[in-house]
C-alpha cells in the first residue's frame, strides 16, 4: 500500500491528541473485533434468548469453522496481494469428489477431494505467479472452468454422488464433549495453528509478508517470488478443498451451489479481521475473529425471521459500518 | 528549418509507431473481434441482419457494465457492486415500468439512471471518507443493493412498454432483424464516456488520481471528487445494463447469481480491454470490443455444437490464455527497454 498523504479526517489542526484508549485501540485492534463479537452476541442473546447456551453458540460455531477455514486461505493470499475467487467452486468440487469416493472409505474420499484444491490451487499459483495473470481474473476464469467442469461431471462420472462417508458427516457436523463443541473446531483450531505458526514462525511467513508488501524489493533480493506464489495459492486450494469436505459433511448432501454462498464472506472476514487488501498488513488472528463476527451476524438474521433480502441488506450495511469503523480507529495511529 | 536538424516527424501520415505503442492493445482487440466475428460467418449458415442485431443487443449489458467498470477502475478504484446495482435496476424497471406507456417508461428509466448515479457517488464518497478499500466497500453494497433488489421484486416477473424494448433490441418483442437501434444505443454511451474522459478536465482528473492519487492532490486535482464522479458514472451505467435487460428479456430477475456474474465478467472485461486494474491505464473504447468478444464466444462456442458446460471450460480457459499470452508480451516489452 502506498504511504497515505492524503489528510482525509483526523488530522485535523484544532484536534485534540488521541486519548490513551484511542491509542490502545489503535495498537490492538483486536481488541475492537473481540468487542465487537461479544456485543453481537450479547445482541443476539437478546433476539433469542436461547442462542446464549452451548447449543447456540455450538450452531455458530459449525457455521464458522469451514468459513474460517476458507478464509485462512484467502487471508495468505490477501497478504502476497493476491485474491482467490475460486475458492467455492473448488470447495463444491472436493465435495463432489470426496462424495463420489466416499464408499471406496472416508480417507480415501478426503484425501481425492484435497487433490482437487491442490491441483486447482497449483493451476492458480503458476498462472499468477509464473505468467503474471492478475489474480482476480486467474481465478475468476478458473472458477469458471472449474463450475463448467463439475456440471459436467455431475450429470455423468459423479452421478448419485449426493452424500459422504459416516466419518466425514461426524466431522463436519458432530460434536463431543456432551454435544456441546464440534468436531469440525479441532479440524479448524489445528488449521488454525498451522497458519498461525507459518505465518510467524517461519521463513516461509516472513517471505508471504514481504511479497506483499514490496514485491520489487523482493524479487530483487533473490527470493523466486513465482514460488511463493505456487505455494500460497496451493495453499488455499488445500484450504478450500477442506472447508468444503467439512460444509459437505454439515450439510450431508452435495450439490452444486454447496460453497457459493461462501465466496464473498472468505474475503470478507479476513478483510474485517485487518488484513488490507493490498497486502503486508494483517495475521489470521484477526481473521479468525472475522468469521466469528459474520457467523453470529448470520445467526442473528435468522433469528429475526425478516425474509432473505431483508438478511442481506443488514448483512452488507453491517459488514460495511465494522470496516469502517475499524479503519476509523485504527487510522488514529 | 536547416539542413542539420534532426527530421521532425510531420503532422502529415500517420505515425505507425506511436499508435501502436498507445493503441495498439485496443487496435488489437478490435482485431480479435473481426476474426471471431469473420470465423462466425462461416460456422452459421446464414449470417445476416438476425445474427448482428441478437449478438449486439445481448452484448449491450456487459458493454454498459464493462464501460462503467472501466471508469471506476481507471480512477483507481474497483466496484465489485455493479452486478448487484444492475439487478437494482432491473427489478425497479420491470415493477414501475410493467404496462406504462413508452413516455413514463422513458422518465422511469431516466429516474432510475439518475438515483443509480447518485447512489453509487455517495457509495464512492464513503469510499474516500471511511479509507476503507474499494473492494471491501462495495462488497458490502452488493449484498446491501441485490437485497434492496429482491425487497423491490421477490420473485422474477414485471414488465415493461413495447416501444422501450424497441429502442434496446430494435424489436418490439425482443428479436427481430432491424440492428440499428442496438448499435446507436451502444454508441452514444460509449462515444459520451469516452469524450468525457479525454477531452474534459473532469475526466483527465480521473486518470491523474488513478495514476498517482497523492501526486494528483498535490497539484491541485480534487480525488475525492474524481472518486465519487467515477463511482457516479459507474453506478448510471450499471442502471443502464439493467434497463437494457428488462428491454432484452421483457420481465424482471432479481436472481444473486446473475448479478455476481455480470460484476465478475465486467471485470474480465476491462482486462481484456487493456484497463490496468492499478489505475490510470486504457481507454473504454478498447473495453466495448472486449466485451462483445466475451459475450460472442458463447454463440461461437454454441455454433461449433459444443454443450454449454464445455464451453464455458473452454471461456474460462481462453481468458487465461489471452491474458498469459498478453503478460508475455508486456514482459517482453519491457526487457527489450
Amino acid at each position: 500500500m502506498t504511504a497515505e498523504i492524503l489528510p482525509v479526517d483526523q488530522t485535523l489542526p484544532g484536534a485534540p491528541p488521541p486519548g490513551r484508549l484511542a491509542r490502545t485501540l489503535a495498537e490492538k485492534p483486536l481488541l475492537v473485533l473481540s468487542a465487537s463479537l461479544v456485543v453481537l452476541i450479547l445482541v443476539t442473546g437478546l433476539i433469542q434468548p436461547s442462542y446464549l447456551t452451548f447449543s447456540g453458540l455450538r450452531n455458530t460455531l459449525l457455521l464458522a469453522a469451514p468459513l474460517a477455514i476458507m478464509a485462512a486461505g484467502q487471508t495468505i493470499l490477501l497478504l502476497t496481494g493476491g485474491i482467490d475467487l475460486s475458492v467455492a467452486i473448488i470447495a463444491t468440487g472436493a465435495a463432489y469428489v470426496a462424495g463420489n469416493q466416499s464408499p471406496n472409505g472416508a480417507a480415501i474420499a478426503i484425501v481425492l477431494g484435497l487433490m482437487v484444491g491442490v491441483l486447482a490451487g497449483f493451476v492458480n499459483g503458476v498462472g499468477v505467479g509464473v505468467f503474471r495473470v492478475n489474480p482476480l481474473i486467474m481465478t475468476l476464469a478458473m472458477s469458471a472452468i472449474l463450475l463448467g467442469l463439475f456440471t459436467w461431471l455431475a450429470q455423468t462420472v459423479l452421478t448419485g454422488s449426493t452424500s459422504v462417508a459416516q466419518f466425514i458427516e461426524t466431522v463436519g457436523g458432530g460434536s463431543f464433549f456432551g454435544n456441546r463443541i464440534p468436531w469440525s473446531v479441532l479440524v479448524w483450531a489445528a488449521v488454525a495453528l498451522l497458519i498461525l505458526w507459518i505465518q510467524h514462525r517461519t521463513g516461509l511467513g516472513r517471505v508471504i509478508y514481504a511479497v506483499g508488501d514490496n514485491p520489487v524489493a523482493v524479487r530483487l533480493s533473490g527470493v523466486r517470488t513465482w514460488r511463493v506464489h505456487v505455494v500460497v495459492y496451493t495453499l488455499c486450494g488445500i484450504l478450500a478443498a477442506l472447508a468444503g469436505i467439512l460444509l459437505a459433511g454439515r450439510t450431508g448432501a452435495v450439490d452444486l451451489q454447496l460453497a457459493q454462498a461462501f465466496l464473498l464472506p472468505s474475503i470478507a472476514a479476513a478483510v474485517i479481521g485487518g488484513t488490507s487488501i493490498f497486502g503486508g498488513v494483517g495475521s489470521y488472528s484477526g481473521t479468525i475473529l472475522g468469521a466469528l463476527i459474520l457467523s453470529v451476524l448470520s445467526q442473528m438474521l435468522t433469528f429475526l425471521s425478516v425474509g432473505q433480502a431483508v438478511q442481506q441488506i443488514v448483512y452488507g450495511l453491517i459488514v460495511l459500518a465494522l470496516s469502517w469503523a475499524y479503519a476509523r480507529v485504527t487510522a488514529a495511529q | 528549418m536547416t539542413a542539420t536538424a534532426p527530421p521532425i516527424t510531420t503532422s502529415r501520415g500517420i505515425n505507425w509507431q506511436r499508435l501502436r505503442r498507445r493503441h495498439g492493445w485496443t487496435i488489437g482487440v478490435w482485431l480479435l473481434l473481426a476474426v471471431l466475428i469473420g470465423w462466425y460467418t462461416t460456422l452459421v449458415p446464414n449470417f445476416g441482419s438476425f445474427q448482428v442485431a441478437s449478438i449486439l443487443k445481448n452484448s449491450q449489458p456487459l458493454i454498459y457494465l464493462a464501460i462503467g467498470q472501466a471508469v471506476i477502475v481507471i480512477t483507481g478504484g474497483i466496484d465489485l457492486s455493479v452486478g448487484a446495482m444492475m439487478l437494482l435496476a432491473n427489478s425497479t424497471a420491470a415493477v414501475l415500468m410493467d404496462g406504462q406507456p413508452l413516455w413514463l417508461c422513458l422518465l422511469v428509466g431516466l429516474g432510475i439512471v439518475l438515483a443509480a448515479a447518485l447512489l453509487n457517488g455517495t457509495v464512492g464518497w464513503v469510499i474516500n471518507v471511511s479509507r476503507v478499500p474499494d473492494i471491501v466497500v462495495t462488497l458490502a453494497m452488493s449484498f446491501v443493493l441485490s437485497g434492496l433488489a429482491l425487497t423491490v421484486l421477490p420473485s422474477p416477473g414485471g414488465g415493461t412498454a413495447p416501444g422501450f424494448r424497441f429502442i434496446f433490441t430494435g424489436s418490439e418483442t425482443g428479436t427481430g432483424e432491424v440492428f440499428w437501434p442496438a448499435l446507436v444505443m451502444i454508441i452514444i454511451p460509449t462515444v459520451l464516456v469516452a469524450l468525457f474522459l479525454r477531452w474534459t478536465r473532469s475526466g483527465l482528473s480521473l486518470y491523474a488520481t488513478g495514476s498517482d492519487r497523492n501526486a494528483a492532490y498535490l497539484s491541485g486535482v480534487s480525488t475525492a471528487r474524481a472518486k465519487i464522479v467515477s463511482y457516479g458514472i459507474g453506478g448510471a451505467m450499471a442502471a443502464l445494463a439493467g434497463l437494457a435487460t428488462v428491454a432484452i428479456t421483457g420481465t424482471g430477475d432479481p436472481r444473486y447469481s446473475v448479478g455476481a456474474n455480470a460484476t465478475l465478467n465486467s471485470v474480465a472485461a476491462i482486462v481484456l480491454g487493456g484497463i490496468a486494474l492499478t489505475g490510470g491505464i486504457g481507454s473504454v473504447v478498447g473495453v466495448v470490443a472486449a466485451a462483445v468478444v466475451l459475450f460472442f464466444l458463447s454463440p461461437i462456442l454454441s455454433a461449433m455444437r459444443i454443450d454449454p458446460n464445455t464451453a464455458q471450460i473452454i471461456q474460462g480457459a481462453l481468458i487465461v490464455l489471452v491474458m498469459m499470452v498478453a503478460g508475455l508480451v508486456e514482459l517482453r516489452r519491457r526487457r527489450s527497454q
